[in-house]
Protein backbone atom coordinates (compact mmCIF):
# COMPACT_ATOMS: atom_id res chain seq x y z
CA UNK A 1 0.00 0.00 0.00
CA UNK A 2 2.70 2.43 1.05
CA UNK A 3 4.86 1.48 -1.87
CA UNK A 4 2.02 2.25 -4.28
CA UNK A 5 1.63 5.66 -2.73
CA UNK A 6 5.32 6.33 -3.11
CA UNK A 7 5.16 5.24 -6.75
CA UNK A 8 2.23 7.55 -7.35
CA UNK A 9 4.15 10.38 -5.78
CA UNK A 10 7.12 9.62 -7.99
CA UNK A 11 4.94 9.65 -11.07
CA UNK A 12 3.42 12.95 -10.05
CA UNK A 13 6.91 14.34 -9.52
CA UNK A 14 7.96 13.22 -12.99
CA UNK A 15 5.02 14.90 -14.65
CA UNK A 16 5.68 18.04 -12.65
CA UNK A 17 9.31 18.15 -13.72
CA UNK A 18 8.72 17.24 -17.34
CA UNK A 19 8.21 20.19 -19.62
CA UNK A 20 7.49 20.66 -23.28
CA UNK A 21 10.59 21.46 -25.31
CA UNK A 22 11.32 21.96 -28.96
CA UNK A 23 14.53 21.05 -30.69
CA UNK A 24 15.18 22.86 -33.98
CA UNK A 25 18.27 21.77 -35.87
CA UNK A 26 20.21 22.21 -39.09
CA UNK A 27 21.84 19.16 -40.61
CA UNK A 28 24.84 19.56 -42.91
CA UNK A 29 23.88 19.72 -46.58
CA UNK A 30 26.56 17.18 -47.56
CA UNK A 31 24.35 14.37 -46.25
CA UNK A 32 22.67 12.60 -49.18
CA UNK A 33 18.87 12.97 -49.34
CA UNK A 34 18.29 9.25 -48.61
CA UNK A 35 20.35 9.34 -45.38
CA UNK A 36 18.40 12.22 -43.85
CA UNK A 37 15.54 10.02 -42.52
CA UNK A 38 18.12 7.78 -40.83
CA UNK A 39 19.68 10.69 -38.93
CA UNK A 40 16.21 12.01 -38.11
CA UNK A 41 15.31 8.56 -36.71
CA UNK A 42 18.51 8.52 -34.64
CA UNK A 43 17.65 11.91 -33.15
CA UNK A 44 14.19 10.70 -32.18
CA UNK A 45 15.74 7.61 -30.64
CA UNK A 46 18.18 9.74 -28.66
CA UNK A 47 15.31 11.79 -27.26
CA UNK A 48 13.28 8.73 -26.30
CA UNK A 49 16.38 7.13 -24.73
CA UNK A 50 16.56 10.13 -22.39
CA UNK A 51 12.94 9.64 -21.38
CA UNK A 52 11.40 12.10 -23.81
CA UNK A 53 7.99 11.68 -25.43
CA UNK A 54 7.75 13.11 -28.94
CA UNK A 55 4.63 15.26 -29.43
CA UNK A 56 5.07 16.43 -33.01
CA UNK A 57 7.87 16.79 -35.51
CA UNK A 58 8.83 17.55 -39.07
CA UNK A 59 11.19 15.61 -41.31
CA UNK A 60 14.28 17.69 -42.18
CA UNK A 61 13.99 19.42 -45.52
CA UNK A 62 16.52 21.35 -47.54
CA UNK A 63 16.38 25.14 -47.08
CA UNK A 64 18.61 27.96 -48.29
CA UNK A 65 20.25 29.67 -45.31
CA UNK A 66 19.87 33.42 -44.86
CA UNK A 67 23.64 33.71 -44.38
CA UNK A 68 26.65 31.40 -44.68
CA UNK A 69 27.41 29.29 -41.61
CA UNK A 70 30.72 27.73 -40.68
CA UNK A 71 31.25 24.43 -38.89
CA UNK A 72 34.65 23.05 -38.01
CA UNK A 73 34.89 19.27 -38.45
CA UNK A 74 38.29 17.59 -37.91
CA UNK A 75 40.04 20.96 -37.94
CA UNK A 76 38.55 21.81 -41.34
CA UNK A 77 36.31 24.84 -41.75
CA UNK A 78 33.22 23.96 -43.75
CA UNK A 79 31.02 26.72 -45.12
CA UNK A 80 27.32 26.04 -45.69
CA UNK A 81 24.77 28.03 -47.67
CA UNK A 82 22.07 25.35 -47.53
CA UNK A 83 21.04 22.88 -44.82
CA UNK A 84 18.36 20.38 -43.86
CA UNK A 85 16.10 22.07 -41.31
CA UNK A 86 13.92 19.96 -39.02
CA UNK A 87 12.31 20.16 -35.61
CA UNK A 88 10.90 17.89 -32.90
CA UNK A 89 8.58 18.86 -30.10
CA UNK A 90 8.83 16.61 -27.07
CA UNK A 91 8.16 16.30 -23.35
CA UNK A 92 11.17 15.67 -21.19
CA UNK A 93 12.37 15.88 -17.64
CA UNK A 94 14.07 19.22 -17.10
CA UNK A 95 17.19 17.53 -15.67
CA UNK A 96 17.70 15.45 -18.81
CA UNK A 97 17.70 18.35 -21.25
CA UNK A 98 21.24 19.38 -20.38
CA UNK A 99 22.34 15.83 -21.09
CA UNK A 100 20.60 15.99 -24.47
CA UNK A 101 22.37 19.27 -25.25
CA UNK A 102 25.78 17.79 -24.41
CA UNK A 103 25.14 14.85 -26.72
CA UNK A 104 23.95 17.06 -29.58
CA UNK A 105 27.02 19.29 -29.17
CA UNK A 106 29.19 16.34 -30.19
CA UNK A 107 27.10 15.37 -33.24
CA UNK A 108 29.11 16.02 -36.42
CA UNK A 109 25.97 16.06 -38.60
CA UNK A 110 24.40 19.08 -36.88
CA UNK A 111 25.52 22.57 -37.90
CA UNK A 112 23.43 24.29 -35.23
CA UNK A 113 20.56 23.45 -32.93
CA UNK A 114 18.23 25.30 -30.61
CA UNK A 115 16.34 23.91 -27.61
CA UNK A 116 13.40 26.03 -26.52
CA UNK A 117 10.63 25.73 -23.97
CA UNK A 118 7.31 25.78 -25.79
CA UNK A 119 3.67 24.69 -25.57
CA UNK A 120 2.22 21.33 -26.61
CA UNK A 121 -0.37 22.88 -28.96
CA UNK A 122 0.34 23.50 -32.62
CA UNK A 123 2.04 26.89 -32.76
CA UNK A 124 2.30 27.41 -36.52
CA UNK A 125 -0.44 29.79 -37.59
CA UNK A 126 -2.57 28.68 -40.51
CA UNK A 127 -2.06 30.18 -43.95
CA UNK A 128 -5.34 32.07 -43.80
CA UNK A 129 -3.66 34.77 -41.77
CA UNK A 130 -1.41 35.59 -44.68
CA UNK A 131 -3.81 37.93 -46.40
CA UNK A 132 -2.68 41.15 -48.00
CA UNK A 133 -3.56 44.46 -46.46
CA UNK A 134 -7.00 45.36 -47.77
CA UNK A 135 -7.24 48.82 -46.23
CA UNK A 136 -5.25 50.58 -48.92
CA UNK A 137 -7.29 49.20 -51.79
CA UNK A 138 -9.61 51.60 -53.56
CA UNK A 139 -13.22 50.61 -54.03
CA UNK A 140 -13.73 49.98 -57.72
CA UNK A 141 -17.51 49.72 -57.71
CA UNK A 142 -18.00 53.44 -58.34
CA UNK A 143 -16.16 53.27 -61.65
CA UNK A 144 -18.46 50.54 -62.93
CA UNK A 145 -21.52 52.63 -62.05
CA UNK A 146 -20.19 55.50 -64.15
CA UNK A 147 -19.78 53.19 -67.11
CA UNK A 148 -23.37 52.01 -66.85
CA UNK A 149 -24.66 55.60 -67.12
CA UNK A 150 -22.97 56.15 -70.49
CA UNK A 151 -25.53 56.22 -73.30
CA UNK A 152 -25.43 53.41 -75.85
CA UNK A 153 -23.46 54.32 -79.00
CA UNK A 154 -25.53 55.06 -82.06
CA UNK A 155 -23.51 54.03 -85.13
CA UNK A 156 -25.42 56.12 -87.66
CA UNK A 157 -24.91 59.33 -85.71
CA UNK A 158 -21.20 58.69 -85.43
CA UNK A 159 -20.95 58.01 -89.17
CA UNK A 160 -22.71 61.30 -89.89
CA UNK A 161 -20.38 63.20 -87.58
CA UNK A 162 -17.32 61.64 -89.19
CA UNK A 163 -18.59 62.51 -92.65
CA UNK A 164 -19.17 66.08 -91.55
CA UNK A 165 -15.62 66.29 -90.27
CA UNK A 166 -14.16 64.78 -93.44
CA UNK A 167 -16.10 67.18 -95.69
CA UNK A 168 -15.03 70.26 -93.71
CA UNK B 1 -0.56 48.77 -38.26
CA UNK B 2 -2.51 50.33 -35.44
CA UNK B 3 -3.94 47.16 -33.93
CA UNK B 4 -2.01 44.27 -32.42
CA UNK B 5 -1.58 41.78 -35.29
CA UNK B 6 -1.28 38.77 -32.99
CA UNK B 7 -4.40 39.45 -30.93
CA UNK B 8 -6.34 40.27 -34.11
CA UNK B 9 -5.41 36.91 -35.66
CA UNK B 10 -5.72 34.98 -32.39
CA UNK B 11 -2.05 33.93 -32.33
CA UNK B 12 -1.19 33.00 -28.74
CA UNK B 13 2.31 31.71 -29.24
CA UNK B 14 4.72 33.43 -31.62
CA UNK B 15 6.70 30.66 -33.30
CA UNK B 16 10.20 31.23 -34.67
CA UNK B 17 9.42 28.88 -37.59
CA UNK B 18 6.63 31.13 -38.90
CA UNK B 19 9.02 33.08 -41.10
CA UNK B 20 6.29 34.62 -43.28
CA UNK B 21 4.68 36.32 -40.26
CA UNK B 22 8.00 37.38 -38.74
CA UNK B 23 9.09 38.96 -42.05
CA UNK B 24 6.26 41.49 -41.76
CA UNK B 25 8.02 42.97 -38.73
CA UNK B 26 11.40 43.50 -40.40
CA UNK B 27 12.42 46.59 -42.31
CA UNK B 28 14.19 46.32 -45.72
CA UNK B 29 17.55 46.12 -43.94
CA UNK B 30 16.40 43.19 -41.84
CA UNK B 31 16.09 45.15 -38.61
CA UNK B 32 13.20 44.61 -36.21
CA UNK B 33 10.58 47.34 -36.60
CA UNK B 34 10.03 49.28 -33.39
CA UNK B 35 7.09 48.71 -31.13
CA UNK B 36 5.94 52.26 -31.90
CA UNK B 37 5.44 51.44 -35.60
CA UNK B 38 4.20 47.86 -35.33
CA UNK B 39 1.38 48.61 -32.89
CA UNK B 40 1.96 45.24 -31.22
CA UNK B 41 1.43 45.07 -27.44
CA UNK B 42 4.54 45.22 -25.28
CA UNK B 43 4.22 41.60 -24.24
CA UNK B 44 3.87 40.39 -27.83
CA UNK B 45 6.63 42.70 -29.06
CA UNK B 46 9.04 41.08 -26.60
CA UNK B 47 7.98 37.60 -27.72
CA UNK B 48 8.22 38.70 -31.37
CA UNK B 49 11.77 40.00 -30.88
CA UNK B 50 12.84 36.70 -29.30
CA UNK B 51 11.19 34.70 -32.09
CA UNK B 52 12.99 36.77 -34.75
CA UNK B 53 16.31 36.31 -32.95
CA UNK B 54 15.79 32.55 -32.74
CA UNK B 55 14.93 32.43 -36.44
CA UNK B 56 18.07 34.43 -37.23
CA UNK B 57 20.23 32.02 -35.26
CA UNK B 58 18.94 29.09 -37.30
CA UNK B 59 19.44 30.91 -40.59
CA UNK B 60 15.73 31.27 -41.36
CA UNK B 61 15.97 35.08 -41.29
CA UNK B 62 18.95 37.33 -42.06
CA UNK B 63 20.78 39.45 -39.49
CA UNK B 64 21.35 42.16 -42.11
CA UNK B 65 20.22 42.70 -45.69
CA UNK B 66 22.77 44.69 -47.65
Amino acid sequence: MQQEEIEDQNEAKETQNSKVYELGYLLVSTIPEEDVPVIYGNLKELISSLGGNAISDEIPKMIPLAYAMVKVVNNVRNKFNTAHFGWIKFMMDSDKVLELKKKLDLDPNIIRFLILKTVAENTIAAKRFMRTDTRNRRPRILKNEDNENVAPINKEEIDKEIDALVVS
Amino acid sequence: MKQDYFSANNIKYIDYKDVEILKRFLNPNGKIISHKRTGVTSKNQRALASAIKHARFLGLLPFVVK
